[in-house]
């Protein structure tokens, strides 16, 4: 039976789902280097530019990149605590999202930090990125812990 | 060279949470009729050659292929038409692209329509959908969302310039006091039947003391999310002037772009764009854009700056609509818009210089903090205002003469999208 939420206006529950069959491409390094607990990220040696996340192609010449170890260390460039988010990760809340200045990298990396008092991040704090054991070949297999 | 294009009719739903009365054509429809009834134009709905239609997100109703809908429900085959789409600048490209195809003389009379009806999804569902418009591969997975991503530029934007939490709340209570003046504004109980129940007019202590959503933002640093429409309709010089004895000129238009992921946005050392009214000094440690600023914003203001002959933007604009999905946006867009030196957007809040009496008002409608955020109208309903406020007729339109900026005679729109992704900048002239 349809689900009838009024009848004036009429309103009917429709729901809808979708499973994608979802290709990385040729960023698939990044996670298929997780186990072995490997941080990856892209290089243009013609531009010197370092990518994280990667990417298989360079914005600024659109020469093909190649892949480069990062250390994993790095610090805060600036952070934010949700107490609210996309359905999807209510259940998580509250947690916290910092944009990382990495060493070797020229961008800024999203992630989120975990650590036990969420009052002590701070804007400068040196972190380290960890990876998960057992990676799901999402972001959220990467993470920040402070190293301080 | 391109034709004059003017702005000479327009017409807004009332915006809300939820207007389960109304389809999503049922709302152009409404907003239609106002622009082609309600105006003093001299224009059948025939006369009109082809539409604009401008919507954000397929998702929220689930329907591909919705402006075709839009064509037929409002009875414009086999006319051309063609579809918007560029996130939460969705509005301002649309306004844009109608003002192309009329100053190239492919359309002589064009109407843009732009709607959103996001209220058929949860709030969260509805944030998620909206999360989409980021990366996917990197950004949501870890639990992005809008608000965080402008938080962290907040907070960035804070440590940059030492801007505060005061100087955000005080665009709050100017924008969401500005809606409570005009009857479409889903803040406003008191004016428009479908309006939020616990709207009305705020202090700087109710946002300090709202709940923080993602900190440094609270829930009433948040802009809206809304159901409605807006719908302009733009003319070439030879029908202006005959449809309406007060066209208002599009004199300036400009784009510009930057990274979605906003962590790969240039970080270069004294790169900011100077406006002709700025000193490349004044910047020459700054590093720029980083995750505080807006290149896209600064980039679209510059083209659209130059092209209407602007050299001093706080001097010669009278009213600003722009784009204040969160309180640091309206802050961060001033600087881009050179309205403030870089870091100075707070202290141009805290000396009520965008007030609704101030040198230059900004969002006298009340923006998307008091009015309405339905994404694809957004920056269609920034047209139209602006149509209103420099033909004089803002108080007529909004039953209250307190929105009207006194002799308004050239005003700037401004439409944003992701982080920052999309950006537009126009301006509009008497």
């Amino acid at each position: 039976m349809t689900e009838v939420y009024s009848i004036d206006p009429l309103v009917i529950k429709t729901p809808y789902e979708i499973a994608y069959k979802h290709s990385y491409g040729g960023t698939s390094k990044f996670f298929t280097s997780l186990p072995s607990g490997k941080l990856m990220a892209t290089r243009c040696d013609h531009c010197k530019v370092t990518y994280l996340p990667p990417r298989s192609d360079c914005p600024h010449c659109l020469g093909e990149t190649k892949w480069v170890e990062l250390s994993g260390k790095g610090t805060i460039h600036t952070f934010t605590t949700l107490h609210f988010s996309g359905e999807k990760f209510l259940k998580d809340l509250p947690f916290q999202l910092v944009y990382v200045d990495l060493e070797g990298a020229d961008t800024l990396f999203l992630t989120r930090i975990k650590i036990k008092d969420m009052n002590k991040v701070r804007v400068g704090m040196k972190i380290r990125m960890r990876i998960s054991r057992e990676p799901e070949f999402r972001s959220s297999d990467v993470w920040a812990e402070p190293d301080e | 060279m391109p034709r004059k294009v003017a702005a000479v009719a327009g017409g807004l739903t009332y915006f809300s949470k939820a207007r389960k009365d109304k389809t999503q054509e049922e709302l152009a429809a409404e907003a239609a009729r106002m622009a082609l009834f309600e105006s003093d134009i001299n224009l059948t709905k025939d006369e009109i050659d082809g539409t604009i239609v401008s919507y954000f997100s397929d998702h929220f109703e689930n329907q591909l292929l919705f402006g075709s809908i839009i064509q037929d429900y409002l009875g414009f085959n086999p006319k051309p038409s063609v579809r918007i789409e560029g996130g939460g600048a969705t509005g301002g490209l649309a306004v844009r692209d109608a003002y192309a195809h009329v100053a190239s003389g492919l359309l002589d009379v064009a109407m843009v329509i732009g709607f959103e009806k996001m209220s058929e999804v949860n709030t969260a569902k509805g944030n998620e959908f909206i999360a989409l418009a980021s990366d996917t591969d990197w950004d949501f997975p870890i639990g992005g969302f809008y608000s965080g991503y402008y938080a962290l530029m907040a907070k960035r934007h804070i440590e940059e310039f030492g801007t505060t939490e005061e100087q955000m709340a005080m665009v709050a209570v100017k924008n969401r006091n500005n809606a409570q003046h005009n009857k479409f504004a889903q803040t406003n109980p008191k004016m428009n039947p479908f309006a939020m129940k616990d709207g009305g007019k705020i202090t700087v202590d109710d946002v300090l003391k709202s709940p923080y959503v993602a900190f440094p933002l609270k829930r009433l640093d948040i802009c809206l999310m809304s159901d409605g429409a807006a719908v302009l309709i733009l003319a070439s010089e030879e029908k202006a002037k005959k449809i309406t004895d007060t066209p208002i000129w599009i004199t300036g238009t400009g784009a510009g772009t930057d990274a979605m992921r906003a962590g790969d946005r240039a970080r270069k050392v004294g790169g900011v764009p100077v406006l002709p009214h700025e000193n490349k000094e004044w910047y020459r440690k700054l590093e720029y854009p980083g995750v505080h600023s807006f290149l896209a914003g600064r980039e679209s203001a510059r083209q659209a700056y130059k092209m209407a002959g602007i050299t001093n933007p706080l001097k010669q604009l009278d009213v600003i609509e722009l784009h204040d999905a969160y309180t640091s946006s309206e802050i961060q867009t001033y600087e881009d818009l050179g309205l403030a030196k870089y870091g100075e957007g707070g202290k141009l809040i805290e000396q009520g210089v965008t007030t609704i009496d101030g040198d230059l008002p900004v969002n006298p409608s009340g923006g998307l903090i008091g009015s309405m955020h339905a994404v694809g109208a957004t920056g269609v309903m920034q047209a139209v205002e602006m149509l209103w406020q420099l033909q004089g007729v803002s108080g007529k339109f909004h039953g209250s003469n307190k929105t009207q900026v006194k002799n308004a005679e050239r005003g700037l729109i401004h439409s944003h999208a992701g982080t920052g992704t999309y950006v537009t900048a126009t301006v509009m002239e008497r």
